[in-house]
């Protein structure tokens, strides 16, 4: 990256916000209709019942729970990569981890509205509020939902933090280039950015903290999603194995869908120059490590599943291993490991190619992987006669399309306002690579000599 | 001490003849779903009879087992409500406050016997099979989850009854609308905390054993086993 | 938009909004003054009868104050009234003993059903349309009258036709005594389960044509045949409260349960040893018992009396009836017929029962004879723990029609059809009154085109059914809960049982009870008709009927008439103080003793190679239950399905028709076919094919029409030798696998050979 000049920098990472094509928007309109159609459906919902989702006795949480725990896993891309790679100091993290930062707040919004949209009574998801009630009734703090409310805002508010503080400086470079009623925007966004070396000097001091603060809240969120099920005395959910589990498989899902969300930017944003295939290289790396550790982590849990031979997990066991789950059992199996392993292990298809497509097939393999924790466990609880099935409706289906569509909309609509890489970083890295200085931020900056580069 | 409810269901006696599972809904207002809905799984039956074929013909068994709420003093219905609309009574009852319940349905899925049933629409009478509702019982409206009470509202009448007559409840009093229908008197309900009562002792049996007793929700209601006939054969 | 819109828009919704709140009728509703003195929330707790089946089990009706919508004097209004909330059964009843069983529980969406019919109605299309419109009762009265009377001056009354359900007690006494004042023919009493074979047999054994009363309580031993007698046979309330006492209600030894039956009935499921065996080889099963009973001397031919005297053979031991010979047919080890033998000969008291299916075949009259006759070498005939025969009260009001005539089968309406399809004149009108034959008789009958050819059909039906629909004319009768009820039950009891019941509630439609028509119509007719019938109403002849009860030594003492009357409004009725069991007086003496033919099936082995069971259903019993959504939701006890109806087959045989649990069917006989989900469980002969009666209703209100397939409607008219009765179990049949279908189930089958299962 020698060869690019700060104003070549700017120049290339400020190009996607000065303008929009008519391509960009027939997507974007094509994915807000379906963020409609979703919410429709959604209003459909509260408005007949729950019945109009395929939810069932035993069955009573199916894709909507699949999706929050999908989606609260994939926001494990950013935030925790991101403060992982910048405690480590990797220097090759620098393109990658605004990209990464997005992800999680976007993801964790989309996934936090599942808790909601999932309920039978959803007008009345502020009673999970512990807020002082006339009757003085507050909520029970027993329960592992009101764990996920607090640890789901303690993450959503640090990873907010986390993604907004390192953009001040960018978010002022835009302001000092903008005019009109953007300006007023970007002035009230910069938070009165001036680039002063006090200001340096606390960006770098609080990023340190976050950084540091915000790994085992991250750590804290999953394992707490995971005790949604741990918790309850479901066959396969009520095992110590959990946490863990949930942790790893979000790690592996978030890198994948960073990956992903690379890739993209690269192809429709032109940052060929900047996302390099080293960045792709090192994640598929890491997805590589992830993979394996996944891989651990189902043998690990069905290996003591299968040796303690209780009744009731075995029947969960093999409906999964052979019964009527497992075609996706293997396809999961197949979407986790088989195919990213190799693809990711030879060196010679570590490529950007070789990497994007085994991040497809883990977001895929992830998504069926939390269904089938949650749908055949329940399906298949201790007394058989209660036994059931579940199929979604096409308005679980349409809601789950539509916070897919939601996911890409917002990061294309964010691509489009701040800069997805952050240029003070990279400007950093070009001055450390002419003077390797182990500081975070330059310590001799000037008043907006950032901006003003 | 408070009274603690529970339980005996004679598995000998019972015949699966389905009175309790009718009697429970004329009682409690439990709605009908229809064909469509119910062929979903969203049949509400607060009590069920339970039927497991064993063998093959021509040696054929079949099993009954009437399973409704055990009202476990240990249960894992109760901490994962988040909002308390599954609590523990005093009386060790798990009672269920309709309107606490905002439907997450968690503790349908923590409920070890699936006797926990959710209203996924708002239920419905045909006029007038509306007049046939008690007033003693709240209906349920749409995303609330719903279960048996051990028809508290029995409980509570005959209590009430008792305090304005000075004096305790009798055994054998309280009768829940299953109990009440039970032709062949395959459950008995009473109370556990006096040893004396007949559940008490029918609970100490030696054919007493408590269903998936071994996952610690210490339910209350005891089930007796089949006893084979051990009569003289070939005499 | 302009603002003003807006404004106009907003103005006018909210006034819309408004007239909505106000204009809902339901808001407009004139308030009726309460016509009762209730105190709101309190119960009160009035005794009833349930009438949904024969057994007759008393009942408590809880009622409490509630606002009902009811039209009054042509007015729609609300009425604060008392609401029966719960059916139970009545403690002090000897039969019910304070119990009832799912059906009745049921009772009350009986009368708060959707689809009742509300007020008389008169044909408007053409018959069978279901095309009505209402009319008052003093036009539906002076239709019928007019029709009546124009056969009597024409001196045709034999052409009046009168068909009802089993009739006890008073209601028997007026529906026959308004026919026979009238010179009408003698009414029909219908009912698909109506137990005729085993009545008749039981007479020829034993000198009593009822069905007997199980004393279970005290039984050591039990065998029965294919009876249901837990669900659906007989009294099953009073049976399964014997039955539990049996099971472990006592110290001691439990008695032991052998069921003989070639499908597992709900009642079979509790049995301790069950026994399949051939179709219609319970007698040749049952004598078989007998002949090891004699032949190793555990009982003496003498003991039973003349009901073993009836059969051929029985002095000389049963020679052809040795284990060792028979055990092919019945398809029973011999081992087991010796041991069950000698078991049930060991564990005296022992008891055998016989249910409606046994004796559904062309050798019922037989295999019913013959299970008499091992209760008679049991000992166990007029003991406690054996089988017994009830005091029943006859109608005591001293007029005429009250005797009880011969009991009618079902086929009765058979020979009226025949006779209408012979001389379509020979029916002119027909009075319909609870009985539905057009849906429960087979096909074969032609019951629905011989009543299409009566000129006149009128019908006291609560609903539109498949007979009704096909009246001219409605005169809807009270609910049961809404009558005056009394009934005197055949069996159940050892007590002589007279129950009777004041109505539990205002009436919520334009109804009238139907005994009361009936004396309404005499009195207009006047002359003979009405000084055969003097009473101003039904409850005036239950008073006088009942006071003749008075002096007897029963469950009321009275000081005056007026005390007793009321006395027994309160209990719910009168019985004696003592257990009494009819003293059994030689029955039949035939010319010859009677001798087993094998049973004849409608179809050849080959290209009908299944049986087909029909039987009732433990919910919709023989169908007239369907209409009831708690009837339609309930599980079935075996099965678990809801909202329909199914077709059940062994295992193997659905493996070998590549039939897969749901896959719809048909199943056809020579007379017929229909086509039906496929149950695959395992408690069936892989030969017979079980189908439950009461579904497959075309015209049965909003909950029953059109689900699923009646099995009545297939069968082949095949009549029991002895008594002329259908024999429904003799027909066979073959399936062939039509699609994939559908199958309601609310317990998840554990039959089908998923792999989740096998590791279990
Ligand atoms: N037109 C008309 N107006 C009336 C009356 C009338 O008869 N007619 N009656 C009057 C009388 S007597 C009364 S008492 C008042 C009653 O008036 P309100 O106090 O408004 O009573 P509700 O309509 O029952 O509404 C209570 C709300 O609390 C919610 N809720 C239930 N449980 C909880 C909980 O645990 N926490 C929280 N935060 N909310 C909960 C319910 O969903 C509901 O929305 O109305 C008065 N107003
Ligand atoms: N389903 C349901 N049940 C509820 C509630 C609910 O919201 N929904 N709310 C609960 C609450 S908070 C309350 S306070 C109670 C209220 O319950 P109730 O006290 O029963 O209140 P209402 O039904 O409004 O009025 C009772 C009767 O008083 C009559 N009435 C009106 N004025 C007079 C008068 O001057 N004299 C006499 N003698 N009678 C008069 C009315 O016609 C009416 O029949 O209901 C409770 N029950
Ligand atoms: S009512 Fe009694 S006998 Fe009948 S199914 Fe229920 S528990 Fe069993
Ligand atoms: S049986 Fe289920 S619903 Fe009842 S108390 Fe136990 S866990 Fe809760
Ligand atoms: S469904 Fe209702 S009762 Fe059950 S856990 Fe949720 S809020 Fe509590
Ligand atoms: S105790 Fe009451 S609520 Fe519970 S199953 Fe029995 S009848 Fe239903
Ligand atoms: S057995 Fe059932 S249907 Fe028959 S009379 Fe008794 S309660 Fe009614």
């Amino acid at each position: 990256m020698a060869q690019k000049t700060p104003e070549q920098i700017n120049e290339d990472l400020l190009r996607p916000l000065s303008g929009t094509s008519g391509r960009y928007l027939i997507v974007l309109a094509f994915l807000a209709g379906i963020v409609i159609a979703a919410l429709c459906s959604f209003f459909w919902q509260v408005y007949a019942g729950l019945g109009v989702s395929g939810l069932r006795s035993p069955v009573f949480w199916g894709f909507y729970i699949t999706n929050f725990v999908f989606w609260i896993g994939l926001s494990h891309a950013g935030t925790l990569i991101s403060a992982i790679l910048r405690l480590a100091n990797a220097t090759w993290r620098r393109p990658v981890t605004r990209c990464a930062e997005v992800i999680t707040v976007f993801a964790l919004s989309i996934g936090a509205t599942f808790p909601v949209i999932h309920l039978g009574r959803p007008w009345l998801a502020f009673w999970l509020f512990p807020y002082p009630s006339e009757r003085g009734i507050w909520p029970n703090i027993r329960s592992p939902l009101l764990w996920d409310f607090f640890a789901i805002n303690t993450y959503l508010i640090s990873s907010v933090t986390f993604l907004l503080l390192p953009m001040l400086p960018d978010l002022a470079l835009v302001r000092d280039r903008a005019a009109g009623w953007k300006k007023k925007v970007y002035s009230v966004l910069a938070l009165g950015w001036t680039g002063t070396p006090k200001q340096w000097n606390r960006l770098e001091r609080a990023m340190h903290i976050m950084a540091i603060a915000v790994i085992p809240v991250a750590v804290s969120v999953h394992s707490i999603v995971s005790w949604d099920f741990a918790m309850a005395p479901v066959p396969m959910w009520h095992s110590t194995i959990f946490a863990p589990y949930f942790v790893a498989g979000a790690i592996f899902s978030g890198i994948a869908a960073l990956i992903l969300a690379m890739a993209c930017l690269r192809k429709f944003l032109h940052l060929e120059e900047y996302l390099l295939p080293i960045h792709f290289e090192n994640l598929g790396k890491l997805l590589l490590v992830m993979s394996l550790l996944w891989f651990y982590f189902v043998f690990a849990e069905r290996l003591t599943a299968w040796y303690g031979n209780d009744p009731s997990e075995m029947t969960v066991f093999w409906v999964t291993q052979t019964g009527s789950f497992s075609p996706l059992f293997w396809l999961m199996v197949l979407c986790n490991f088989v195919i990213p392993f190799p693809l990711l292990a030879i060196k010679k298809t570590r490529t950007i190619l070789g990497t994007s497509i085994a991040s497809v097939t883990v977001v895929i393999g992830m998504w069926l992987e939390r269904y089938l924790i949650i749908v055949p466990s329940l399906s298949h609880k201790y007394l058989p006669y209660s036994w059931g099935t579940y199929r979604p409706t096409w308005v679980e289906l349409t809601i789950t399309a539509g916070t897919f569509a939601a996911m890409v909309m917002l990061y294309m609509i964010f691509s489009k306002l701040v800069p997805i890489i952050s240029i003070w970083e990279l400007k950093v890295g070009l001055r450390e690579e002419a003077h390797p200085a182990p500081a975070l931020a330059p310590s001799h900056t000037q008043p907006n000599e950032v901006g003003a580069d | 001490m408070a009274h603690q409810w529970g339980m005996v269901i004679d598995l000998d006696r019972c015949t699966g003849c389905a009175a309790c599972v009718v009697a429970c809904h004329a009682e409690n207002n439990i709605s009908t779903v229809g064909e469509d809905q119910a062929a979903r799984g969203r049949a509400k039956h607060w009590i069920r009879v339970e039927r497991y074929y064993e063998g093959e013909f021509p040696d054929v068994r079949v099993k009954f087992m009437p399973v409704l709420c055990q009202q476990c003093d240990a249960a894992p219905c109760e901490p994962v409500c988040p909002t308390f609309a599954s609590y523990h009574t005093i009386e060790g009852l798990n009672g269920q406050v309709y309107n606490r319940c905002i439907g997450t349905r968690y503790c349908a899925n923590a409920c070890p016997y699936n006797v926990r049933f959710f209203n996924f629409y708002n239920p419905e009478w045909d006029k007038p099979l509306n007049l046939q509702l008690n007033p003693d019982v709240s209906v349920r409206s749409v995303g609330i989850m719903e279960k048996c009470t051990f028809c508290v509202q029995r409980i509570k009448a005959s209590e009430i009854q008792a305090e304005a007559e000075k004096r305790a409840v009798k055994d054998g009093e309280i009768q829940p609308a299953c109990v009440q229908s039970c032709s062949p008197h395959a459950m008995v309900f009473g109370d556990l905390s006096d040893p004396q009562s007949e559940v008490s002792r029918l609970a100490r049996s030696s054919r007493g054993t408590k269903l998936l007793g071994e996952l610690g929700t210490q339910p209350k209601v005891t089930y007796l086993q089949r006893e084979s006939w051990h009569g003289a054969e070939n005499a | 938009m302009e603002r003003r819109d807006f404004l106009k828009i907003s103005a006018a919704t909210g006034a819309v909004a408004a007239l909505e709140g106000c204009g809902n009728p339901d808001h407009q509703l004139i308030r009726f003054v309460p016509e009762e003195d209730m105190l709101p929330g309190l119960a009160t707790w009035k005794p009833s009868i349930c009438t949904l089946c024969p057994a007759g089990c008393g009942m408590l009706v809880r009622v409490m104050q509630g606002e009902a919508e009811v039209v009054r004097n042509g007015q729609l209004g609300i009425l604060k009234m008392g609401l029966p909330k719960k059916l139970e059964g009545n403690p002090a009843h000897p039969i019910s003993h304070g119990r009832l069983c799912p059906r009745g529980q049921a009772g009350l969406q009986v009368t708060y059903h959707p689809d009742r019919i509300k007020t008389p109605l008169a044909r408007s299309g053409p018959r069978g349309s279901g095309q009505f419109q209402e009319i008052t009762w003093d036009e539906a009265m002076k239709q019928l009258l007019s029709h009546l009377t124009a056969l009597q001056t024409s001196n045709e009354q034999g052409k009046i036709g009168f068909l009802t359900s089993p009739l006890r007690g008073q209601r028997k006494t007026i529906v026959h005594g308004f026919a026979a004042a009238l010179k009408a023919a003698p009414p029909i009493e219908f009912a698909f389960l109506a137990s005729r074979t085993i009545q008749e047999a039981n007479a020829w054994s034993f000198g009593s044509d009822a069905l007997p009363t199980v004393d279970l309580s005290h039984s050591n031993y039990l065998i029965s045949f294919g009876a249901d007698f837990l669900g659906t046979w007989n009294s099953p309330v009073a049976q399964s409260v014997g039955y539990g006492h049996m099971r472990n209600g006592r110290t001691g030894q439990p008695g032991k349960f052998v069921q003989v039956e070639s499908r597992i009935s709900q009642t079979g499921a509790s049995a301790d040893e069950w026994i399949p065996s051939q179709p219609g080889m319970d007698g040749v099963f049952a004598l078989s018992l007998a002949h090891v009973i004699l032949s190793e001397k555990l009982g003496t031919a003498g003991a039973a009396g003349h009901a073993g005297a009836l059969i051929a053979g029985w002095s000389e031991g049963l020679p052809d009836y040795a284990p060792a010979a028979v055990e092919k047919q019945i398809g029973v080890p011999a081992a087991t017929i010796s041991r069950i033998a000698r078991e049930a000969a060991a564990n005296a008291p022992a008891v055998a029962l016989i249910g409606d299916g046994p004796a559904a075949h062309t050798n019922g009259f037989f295999n019913a004879l013959a299970v008499n006759a091992l209760n008679a070498v049991l000992g166990s005939v007029g003991k406690p723990g054996g089988i017994v025969f009830s005091p029943v009260w006859t109608s005591q009001s001293g007029k005429p029609g009250a005797a009880e005539g011969k009991k009618d089968g079902e086929s009765s309406v058979r020979t009226l059809a025949e006779q209408i399809h012979a001389t379509p004149d020979s029916v002119k009108v027909l009075l319909v009154d609870g009985a539905n034959p057009v849906f429960a008789t087979p096909m074969a009958w032609r019951v629905r085109e011989a009543f299409e050819k009566v000129p006149f059909i009128a019908s006291f039906g609560s609903f539109i059914d498949e007979t009704t629909v096909l009246a001219d004319l409605i005169l809807p009768d009270h609910s049961p809960l809404e009558s005056w009820l009394d009934d005197s039950p055949e069996s159940g009891s050892t007590k002589t049982v007279a129950s009777l019941a004041p109505p539990a509630m205002q009436p919520l439609h334009n109804t009238r009870s139907m005994p009361d028509v009936l004396l309404d119509l005499a009195h207009q007719l006047g002359g003979p008709v009405a000084a055969a019938l003097p009473w101003k109403t039904y409850d005036d002849a239950l008073k006088i009927a009942f006071s003749s009860l008075q002096k007897q030594k029963g469950s009321v003492s009275a000081t005056d008439a007026d005390d007793f009357w009321t006395k027994v409004k309160d209990q719910g009725g009168w019985w004696s103080a003592e257990d009494k069991s009819v003293s059994l007086a030689a029955g039949k003496i035939p010319a010859a003793a009677v001798k087993n033919t094998a049973p004849q099936f409608d179809g050849s082995p080959d290209q009908f190679p299944f049986h087909f069971l029909p039987f009732a259903s433990q919910l919709c019993y023989d169908g007239s239950l369907a209409h009831l959504p708690w009837m339609q939701e309930s599980p079935d006890p075996l099965s678990t399905v809801m909202w329909g109806t199914w077709v059940e087959m062994n295992p193997r045989t659905a493996e070998k028709l590549a039939i897969k649990q749901g896959d719809t069917i048909e199943v056809a006989s020579q007379h017929g076919s229909l086509r039906a989900p496929a149950l695959i469980a395992p408690g069936i002969a892989p030969d017979v094919i079980a189908m439950p009666i009461g579904q497959g209703h075309t015209n049965f209100t909003r909950y029953a029409s059109g689900r699923g397939a009646n099995p009545i409607s297939i069968l082949a008219p095949m009549v029991e030798s002895g008594t002329g009765s259908l024999a429904w179990a003799a027909t066979r049949v073959k399936i062939s696998h039509i699609s994939e279908g559908k199958i309601v189930m609310f317990g998840a089958s554990l039959t089908d050979a998923s792999p989740e299962l096998k590791h279990r």
